[in-house]
């Protein structure tokens, strides 16, 4: 990328206009990238880096004085603790649906000559772009007490009465598994693209069979790809909030809906902040490793349609 | 390619052509529910239902409080798509095509936008907000979900930068043209699906959100988001599967007219 950068950047003149000419040029042409930048700069930093640092200092806020009273109350609280590990555990239990369901269909997507491989992409990427609240809502009425599979358990004369799967680990898991997959499709499918197919082919021709050019070729160079997908659906799965309050019941609270409860409902501002500063230490953890180990920049363009 | 290699090869495609199904089905079907619910005869939920009405269009589309919810959400977004393109194309520029110093960083920032748990957005902003005045307030809101729209049109944008052939815009200076005329007469027309997709991908995350909305404008003016979520909340007849089924169409329209332009810039 850089060295499109150094030819695009002096492109047009050929002639060398002189030393001084050219520091005068090259000042011009930084305050020009300068400009270019700046407005996303003061846009991110005053309405996201700001409040984050006003956040931050309320969390350590008592009384006006300095304290770390909120974090000492979040840190021996019971609630807060299992709500955190809930939180750990439904973020695993998604990464890990979402990794086992998504990956067969990456690698078809990404290894298909089939004609209608755009239109099954468009059957990803759709479902991606559909309201979280509209998903979760859907299955609401799929599990509930007149869902199909309260009917199915009925007609087969397996129950008495009506009976719902909501409200457990099993349906939060269910939604959001769902809600994630597009992400972690298309996440690995770009990575998978980057594979050479010539090298599966290569082992192919040495002998190896169908599973053996997979699991010793395609499965090790999707790795990166993996790791990456894994980590991202990960930390966008620490955040939910939609899915585990419609879908689950007290045991299955996540630590979105904690920080929400204490801000909305207690007005406690000070331990809010403390909460949310817990999960963004959490989460940043998590960008770092990811940042570190994969580029980040073809998660969310639209994949070649 | 000999035959019997292609043949095997296919023969081991065929479960994972299964699987493949399965999977799209979990993806599809519970969209599809929510579309035939919101055609529903009854008042309570059940899939499949047994009679089928419109009533619950009748409903959402007359109501004012839904009306003043659907305005709401046209406003922020719209604001926040235009302002995401307005500061995110100069920056797509100057990240393709510019050395900038410390370029990882800006990136870094921008993922951190994106991907920091929204409550901590909400929370911040809420916080952050109080004291400037600017919270329930569709300019306050827009401007919180530009930061999380940029990141679209950025990503976007930069993809068509890339793939465009810079001797098309020289040759435009050579014959005449100034470079500002260049870009405004060849580049941007050229690169105008990539615009338009992140636009689009802008006004939608924007849309959706949920809890910078209810933490920001919350209380008086309800965006669509907030709306829907109160709804759920209190009760899951189905004028919110209409709702959303509307909800559903917009995006699906929107995004296959994304495609659609995608597609074009391909052909061209």
């Amino acid at each position: 990328m850089t060295s499109v950068g150094e030819t695009d950047r002096t492109g047009f003149s050929d002639a060398d206009p002189g030393p001084k000419a050219r520091a005068g040029l090259q000042r011009r042409e930084h305050f020009a990238t300068a400009l270019l930048i700046l407005p996303v700069l003061v846009v991110t930093i005053v309405f996201f880096v700001l409040p984050l640092s006003m956040m931050m200092v309320e969390s350590f806020k008592k009384d006006g004085a300095f304290s770390l009273a909120q974090y000492h109350e979040f840190f021996t609280s019971p609630i807060y603790y299992w709500v955190i590990l809930t939180t750990f555990t439904l973020s695993l239990i998604t990464t890990v649906g979402t990794l086992i369901i998504g990956y067969p269909v990456a690698y078809y997507l990404a290894t298909t000559r089939s004609r209608l491989r755009n239109a099954l992409l468009l059957l990803v990427v759709i479902p991606y772009w559909l309201d979280y609240i509209v998903r979760s809502y859907s299955w609401m009425i799929l599990l509930g007490r007149n869902g199909i599979i309260s009917r199915a358990l009925q007609d087969a004369k397996l129950t008495d009465g009506p009976v719902t799967l909501l409200y457990n680990t099993f349906s939060v898991s269910v939604g959001m598994i769902q809600i994630m997959l597009p992400l972690m499709i298309l996440t690995l499918y770009a990575a998978m693209l980057r594979i050479d197919q010539e090298l599966v082919l290569a082992a192919r021709v040495h002998g190896a069979g169908v599973w053996r050019s997979f699991a010793k070729v395609f499965l090790p160079l999707s790795l990166p790809g993996i790791y990456a997908a894994a980590l991202l659906v990960f930390i966008i799965s620490l955040g939910f909030y939609v899915t585990p309050a419609l879908l689950g019941g007290p045991g299955q609270a996540m630590i979105s809906q904690s920080i929400d409860v204490i801000a909305s409902r207690l007005l406690d501002f000070p331990l809010a902040s403390a909460a949310a500063m817990v999960l963004l230490a959490i989460s940043l953890l998590v960008v770092i490793v990811y940042n570190r180990t994969f580029g980040w920049d073809r998660a969310w363009t639209s994949p070649g349609i | 390619m000999d035959q019997p290699r292609h043949l095997s090869a296919s023969f081991a495609r065929a479960p994972l052509i299964g699987m493949v199904l399965l999977s799209l089905a979990y993806l599809i079907f519970p969209v599809v529910v929510v579309v035939v619910i919101s055609f529903s005869g009854q008042k309570f939920l059940s899939f499949p239902p047994a009679s089928f009405s419109t009533v619950w269009y009748r409903d959402i589309l007359t109501s004012a409080d839904w009306a003043q919810s659907f305005w709401i959400t046209i406003r922020v977004g719209v604001l926040a798509a235009f302002l995401s393109v307005g500061i995110g194309l100069p920056a797509a520029f100057a990240l393709v095509r510019r050395r900038i110093p410390g370029k990882g960083v800006l990136e870094a920032l921008l993922l951190a936008a994106l991907i920091t748990p929204p409550i901590i957005k909400g929370l911040s902003l809420y916080l952050f907000y109080a004291p400037l005045g600017l919270n329930n307030t569709v300019v306050g809101l827009a401007v919180a979900h530009t930061v999380t729209g940029v990141p679209f049109v950025i990503l976007n944008v930069s993809a068509s930068l890339r793939g465009f052939d810079m001797d098309l815009e020289r040759a435009a200076v050579i014959h005449g043209c100034s470079q500002l005329g260049a870009l405004r007469r060849v580049t941007i027309p050229i690169i105008m699906p990539g615009i338009i997709v992140g636009t689009v991908f802008a006004f939608l995350q924007s849309a959706q959100e949920l809890l910078v909305a209810l933490f920001v404008m919350g209380s008086v003016q309800r965006p669509l988001a907030v709306k829907l979520w109160e709804s759920v909340r209190v009760s899951i007849d189905p004028s919110i599967a209409a709702a959303s089924t509307l909800l559903i169409a917009f995006a699906v329209v929107a995004f296959v007219l994304a495609s659609v332009l995608q597609w074009r810039r391909r052909l061209a």
